[in-house]
This record gives C-alpha cells, structure tokens and sequence, in this order.
C-alpha cells in the first residue's frame, strides 16, 4: 500500500503535466483553425478586389493584386478541418479533469457514502472502458492508415495517419485519465473530480 | 419477436448508462458498440474509427469553437454592466419599466454567445441586484431571466443549431438565419408578458425611472451600441453570403477582441481563460458528437430508425399529430438531458421520421430548438434552473414557477410556427449564398 502511494506521489505531477499540457496544445489548435480560417477569408477577398480592379484599372492592377496580396491555400478547409480533431482529442482528458464534460448527475449527486463510492467506481470503469476501446482502435486507423500509405481525398492531399496522431493520443490520454480516477476512487476513496462539481459546471 | 427483443436490450442499455451519471459522449459510444455487436458481424472497432474520425475532423465544424470563442471574449469584459446601464435608460419608458432590461439583454448577449447558461449569469449578475434594490418583485425578476435566456440556444450563433446542422449535414447558415425571426418573436411575447404585468398587477410595479434626454442615453450606452453593432455584421454577413458561418465566427472572434481590447479588459490572462474556456466546451461537445455519429451508424443496424418512420408512416398521421406527439417527447427526454445531448440523441431516428413526413429540416431544427429551450426550465433537469439556483439561493421548485408563465409562452410560440411555418423558413430561403458553400 506504502509502495503504491509513494508511485502515486510520483506519478501525480507528471500525469497533471501531461493532461494540462496537452489541454494546452489543443487551445494552440484552436488559434490554428482561426488563423487558417482569416487567411483563406482574406484571400478570397483579394479574390473579389482584383476583379473590381480588373474593371475599373484594366488587367495590370488585377494582376498585381493577385501576385502580392491574394495567398492562394489549397486544402484550407481540410486542415481546419485536422485541427478541429486535434484541438478535441487533445483536449480530452483536460476537458474531464475540469468536470466539463457533461453528464447527468441526478443519480449520482444524491448518493453518500459507499453506494455513491460504487456509483464512482461503476462510471470511471465503464468510462475506462470505452474510451480504451476508442484508444486502441483509433491507434489502430492510425497504424493501418501509415503502412497503407493512405492519403487524404482533399486538395491538401496529406497522408492521412499524420492528423489521426493526435486522435491517437488524445484518446489515450482520455483513457489514463479515466484509469487515473478509477485508481483513485478505489484506494484513496474520492478524487477531485466530485459530481456536485460537475453540476456547477455544466455551462452549455 | 428477437429482433424486439435486441432492441430493448440496446435501448435499456442507452438510458442505464446515461442514467447512472456515465459521461453522455462515452454513453452513446459504448451503446453504439454494444448495438454493433448485437445486430451485426461488422467489425464494430473499424467501423466505429471510420465514422468518428470523419465526423470529428469535418470543415463545418469548426463553426462551434469559434463561436463559442467568441461569447467567451465578451463574457469576460465588463457588458455585464454596460449592458444595464445602457439598456436601463431606453427601457424604463415601457410599461413594466426595467424588467424589460432582461428580456432585451438576453436576447442581445444571445447573439454573442450560443449558450444560454452563459446568457444567464451574464445579464443576471448586474440586473438581479439592480432591479431587486428598485423593489421589482423577486418571481418576475427570476421568471423573465429564466425565460429569456433560453433565447441563447435559438438566436444565432446558437449552438445547439450547429449541433443539429453537423449532425444532419444542413447549412449552418441557413438555420442560424431560420434562428432569427423565431426568437426576436419569442422575445417580443417575454415583453409582451412583462407589458400584460404591468397593467394587471398595477400595485406590484415600483414607481418610475427619472427619465432623461436622448442624448444622455445614447452616452449611457455607448459601450453597448459597438456591441450590438458586431452583432448585426456577424449575422448580416452570414445573410448577404460574404461569410460561411465559419468566417462570420472568425470575424465575430476578432471583433470580440478588438471591443475587449477598446474596453481595457483584453489582457493575457483573460485571453488565456477565454481560450481555454472555448476549448473545453468544444471539446465536450465533440466527445458527444464522436458518441452520436457511432451511434446514428450503429442505429441504422438495428433497423430502428426504418422500422419507427415506416411505422409512423403507416399510421397516416397529419404532420400536426406528429409535431404534437414530437413536443411531448422532447420535453419529457428535455427533464432528463441538456439540449445537445438530446438533439444528437434523437436526431439518428427522428431525422428518417421527419423526412418520410415531408417536413422541412430546416424548420424543425428551429422547432427542436424551442422545445429543447423548454426543457431548460423545467425540473428536474433544466439547466438554467440550476444557474438562477447558485446565483439566487431560491430553491429549484420556486424558480421553475417563475419560469412557468415563460414556459406556456413559449408552447405558444410552438403554435405559431407549426401555423405559420415562414417565420423560420422565409429567410433562409431568401438569403444569398456564396457558389460553392
């Protein structure tokens, strides 16, 4: 029991590092989608504004806006659409330690004691459960999608199992996570991640 | 008689899991899984990765974290107050004086942020205090704030359109657009109620505001106009088709921080926040849609979704039977379930229902909308019940009756779109699109 405490004590900080910093990189994604999103906005503005300039000022000023101002970005939407996966499967596991990831908690906010400790054991297992399923299986599309040279169907023509590593990942992540809490709530008896806490947390 | 049989099994498991408090996206995948092995010899992992994965990294998606961004940005400068002392002034002339401050509120922070919990403590946190000290009546105060905030859910940007349109692969557009009319109406009935108030229970309203000169009011709410004018753009670029919803919510996103910037409250920890707040939200929204796209695929083998519309379809209903039948059903799950999970948890049998009906999706993601918005405030499970509870300390029992009158207002406003179906669809079907969206 010593033993596994002082592992616990180990591990603790670098598990939390590890589902911040990820929470982290996915809000990086984020900023990426927006970023592609206003480049691809503006150029096709240009788009427009060199046609308006092609009648009013003849082809040369058209041309010059298309050469200096309009950034042609082939497959944009397709990487929007890598780093909206990225930006929700990293975000995973950090997204649950923060109760943000809705449930209802009717039930289980009425219970004290053992039966609510039953209660957190059955929902971190069953948890655990299905997002290791999800886990192995996405590390698998993503295994398959590298030795089959898979490549996207979009403009952006990428090979597939790049964007589906951080599905990978974060699905991992959301299942240690999982497996985190489970441990917790059977040998210490509760862990931070309470219901009543999720109940104040359910903005929409 | 087997197949009955696999199917009470698939949906017995559906509500044990969610029932006894599993995260609601792990739910539907685990029940998509358990309906996969039942039903079918596929090999349920494969196909499960196939489906979430084009979900999950689909283009219209990324709609929602960016709204969602944006309503973050703002929640955290100070409209909280402007929106008070700005709105107070043009309101107090009104019959039922400032109770109006919550029904416009409401209805001007909808369109900045497509939740309604957010609404809520947003216009609550300043005009509770306010219109309590000027001796307005607590159930009105509570009522027409539990009320109105269900407007963030239709008044565009509205997230649960978003949810509704990925997951039945509508425009996004073109529902934020049905969104509009719809809730400025419903807005109109709250003010309505509040007016009707006002002249029955005469005694109850607290004497009147001091009124002032024009221009004093618009100084008053020169923090709010900037506010309501990226609004207008947001949704009027939508309309004109210069922006998809994606590029409207990146302009809303950059607008948001150019006022927060003006404002002096743009700074790097409220940008921090603001960020990370958008990412959770998105993330848990996309955990669901992960869980509905599995388990809409897996529905399709158990045949469940054929066999209700062919049934539905038997029965020679009027559309009339069905949008009634359809109502009761949603505010039922609506007791039980906040208003995506109950949009994404449907929409894998209703969608087939509707369509063999001949009903328009467009359309009935605004009715969807309403009924959800019902569901908001009544017990056990509403959502905005439980914000009113932790910023008031009444109990839940006692704001739902507050809520109540709101509640039957807005059953009108269903009657009203189930006669007069244009409200929703009219400028939709008028708006101009971009070749290629």
């Amino acid at each position: 029991m010593s033993a596994l405490r002082s592992v616990g004590r180990t591990l603790r900080p670098i598990l939390d590092f590890i589902y911040n910093s990820c929470g982290f990189l996915a809000a990086g994604f984020l900023l990426i989608i927006l970023t592609i999103i206003v480049v691809q906005m503006i150029s096709r503005w240009m788009l427009d504004l060199a046609q308006v300039m092609r009648s009013l000022f003849g082809e040369g000023a058209a041309d010059w806006v298309l050469a200096n101002m309009a950034y042609q970005f082939p497959g944009s939407t397709d990487y929007a659409g890598y780093s909206m996966a990225a930006a929700s499967f990293f975000a995973m596991a950090y997204t649950l330690n923060n109760g943000a990831h809705i449930r209802v908690s009717l039930v289980l906010s009425k219970l004290h004691g053992l039966p609510r400790r039953i209660g957190d054991i059955w929902c971190f297992g069953i948890g655990f459960f299905f997002a290791a399923y999800f886990a192995w299986y996405a590390i698998r599309a993503t295994q398959v999608s590298y030795k089959l040279h898979d490549i996207s169907q979009g403009q952006d023509a990428t090979p597939i199992w790049i964007p589906q590593v951080p599905m990978a990942i974060g699905t991992t992540i959301l299942a240690v996570a999982l497996l985190d809490h489970l441990i917790r709530v059977i040998f210490v008896g509760e862990t931070d991640l309470s219901a009543e806490r999720v109940a104040e947390n359910k903005g929409e | 008689m087997e197949q009955a049989l696999l199917t009470t099994i698939f949906l017995f498991t559906l509500f044990f899991l969610l029932g006894s408090g599993v995260w609601v996206g792990l739910s539907l995948l685990g029940v998509a899984l358990i309906g996969m092995e039942l039903f079918t010899v596929r090999p349920a992992g494969d196909a499960m990765i196939t489906t979430i994965w084009t979900s999950s990294s689909s283009w219209s998606l990324t709609a929602l974290p960016l709204f969602i961004w944006m309503g973050e940005i703002l929640y955290r400068t100070r409209l909280s107050e402007d929106m008070f002392r700005g709105l107070a002034p043009w309101m107090a002339p009104l019959p039922g004086g400032l109770l109006h401050t919550n029904v416009v509120g409401c209805t001007i922070f909808a369109a900045v942020s497509g939740s309604s919990a957010a609404t809520l403590t947003t216009v609550g946190k300043m005009s509770i205090p306010e219109l309590r000290s000027r001796g307005y009546p607590e159930r009105m105060i509570i009522g027409t704030l539990a009320g109105s905030a269900t407007l963030g859910l239709m008044i565009p940007p509205s997230l649960t359109l978003i949810v509704y349109g990925v997951t039945i692969n509508e425009s996004i557009s073109k529902l934020f657009m049905a969104g509009v009319f719809p809730g400025l109406i419903l807005a109109s009935l709250f003010m309505g109620y509040v007016a009707y108030w006002s002249f029955v229970y005469r005694k109850e309203v607290p004497p009147a505001e001091p009124s002032m000169s024009f221009m004093k009011r618009v100084s008053e709410a020169r923090f709010l106009i900037p506010v309501i004018c990226l609004v207008i753009f947001v949704i009027g670029s939508m309309y004109l088709g210069i922006a998809t919803a994606t590029e409207a919510a990146s302009i809303g996103v950059i607008g948001a921080m150019v006022l927060a910037a003006l404002q002096g409250s743009l700074n790097f920890a409220t940008f921090r926040e603001s960020l990370l707040g958008a990412t959770r939200t998105s993330c848990m929204i996309a955990l669901i849609l992960s869980g509905a796209a599995f388990l809409s695929l897996s529905m399709g083998f158990t045949g469940l979704p054929r066999a209700l519309a062919a049934w539905i379809d038997g029965l020679h209903l009027s559309p009339y039977v069905l949008i009634f039948a359809l109502t009761i059903f949603y505010i039922i799950i609506g007791c039980f379930l906040d208003g995506i999970s109950s949009v994404v948890l449907t929409m894998a049998v209703v969608e087939p229902m509707i369509r063999t009906a001949g009903i328009d999706v467009i359309w009935f993601g605004i009715f969807i909308v309403v009924v959800v918005e019902m569901a908001q405030i009544t017990p056990p499970i509403g959502f905005n019940l439980f914000v009113l509870q932790g910023m008031t300390e009444h109990q839940i029992g006692y704001i739902a009756r507050c809520a109540l009158p709101l509640f039957f207002l807005m059953c009108i406003m269903v009657v009203i779109l189930v006669i007069f179906p244009e409200i929703a669809t009219w400028l939709p079907d008028n708006m101009r699109t971009r070749p290629g969206t």
